[in-house]
């Protein structure tokens, strides 16, 4: 899976942010914190969710379940907006 | 009929279907060689009434029947937009006024009355101020400041000039029986900025457009205005912007 093309990943200061480019059907944002930044970054190019979070885990000194829920979560959401090329 | 435009430093060259466009732009009348060249056709306007009406049915309203040389001016307009970012410039929805060398524009959702809070600067001020557009202004950001632009494009009541002027701050309305402004930080700002920007449908564009919002984040100051319809409101927000203005330059 990975990022569309016209979906456009950028982080600001502590916030990240994924902005649809003009004309796609999701016309909206999707705000979140570094974690979704790091998750964003990941998905830039063809990964998978254990790859994800695997990667996650070198960041952060978290429980691998919590890091893995966050993942779910946000990849739910991508999804949910038509975000993600599977 | 083809024509060529100074817009926002820019000569553009607009090949249009119907005459209204150059009516509409002719006071941006330029000459020189084109740095873009506009052509708008058919498909392009059908495209704007589908927005159009698009829009209409999110706000819950009946669809309202432009005539084709109304949309073609929208989709010359949505043409430069595309492409402004390229020149470090974006179209950013509301209604920009100058006052003493500074310009300020007020952002907010259709409807929340960006347009009324001018006026009431206008009243106010009176002859100290002059409206740069009431609608789509166009800002360029380059060099760690901003300008703000005069455009054709300049809402249903034709109000702005064709002038640049230095964009100081950028004020967010929302209405409110009370009137209260304060100052909001840059991270809060960003989001409320990406709701009022022109997104282009080019992904490069796009990111263009973030960095961009990223430079004016650093290049102007950024309020929340809670405000009514009384004349007090515009005293307020402009003691405030202006006052914080000159307290920063000191």
């Amino acid at each position: 899976m990975k990022l569309k093309s016209e979906f456009i990943a950028h982080r600001t200061g502590d916030e990240s942010f994924l902005v649809p480019a003009g004309g796609s059907a999701f016309s909206g944002v999707v705000k979140g914190n570094a974690v979704l930044g790091e998750i964003l970054a990941r998905l830039q190019t063809d990964t998978t969710p254990e790859a994800i979070v695997k990667g996650l885990l070198e960041i952060y000194d978290a429980d691998e379940a919590v890091i893995a829920r966050d993942v779910d979560r946000a990849l739910g959401e991508l999804r949910r907006i038509g975000a993600l090329d599977e | 009929m083809t024509q060529t435009y100074l817009i926002a430093e820019r000569l553009v060259e607009i090949t249009s279907l119907f005459p209204a466009v150059h009516e509409h732009c002719r006071e941006y009348r330029a000459e020189g060689e084109p740095e873009l060249i506009v052509r708008t056709t058919p498909e392009d306007i059908e495209r704007e009434r589908e927005i159009s009406l698009r829009e209409d049915a999110i706000e819950n309203r009946p669809g309202r029947d432009y005539p084709d040389s109304y949309l073609e001016t929208l989709a010359v307009y949505r043409h430069i937009a595309e492409r402004m970012p390229a020149w470090d410039t974006l179209l950013i929805h509301g209604s920009a006024l100058a006052l003493d060398g500074a310009a300020y524009l007020f952002a907010a959702p259709s409807g929340t009355g960006k347009s009324t809070h001018a006026r009431l600067w206008r009243e106010y001020l009176g002859d100290r101020v002059t409206m740069v557009n009431d609608d789509k202004p166009l800002v360029r950001i380059r060099g760690g400041g901003a300008v703000i632009f005069g455009t054709p494009w300049n809402g249903k009541h034709r109000l702005g000039e064709n002038i640049a002027v230095p964009l100081r701050a950028v004020c967010f309305i929302e209405r409110a029986q009370e009137n209260r402004i304060r100052p909001v930080t840059a991270a809060a700002a960003y989001p409320e900025l990406l709701r009022q920007v022109y997104r282009p449908a080019d992904a490069a564009m796009m990111a263009g457009t973030l960095r961009l919002l990223d430079a004016l984040c650093a290049a102007a100051s950024f309020w929340r205005l809670e405000c009514n319809m009384d004349i007090e409101a515009a005293r307020i927000a402009c003691e405030a912007m202006k006052g914080q203005a000159n307290e920063t330059q000191e």
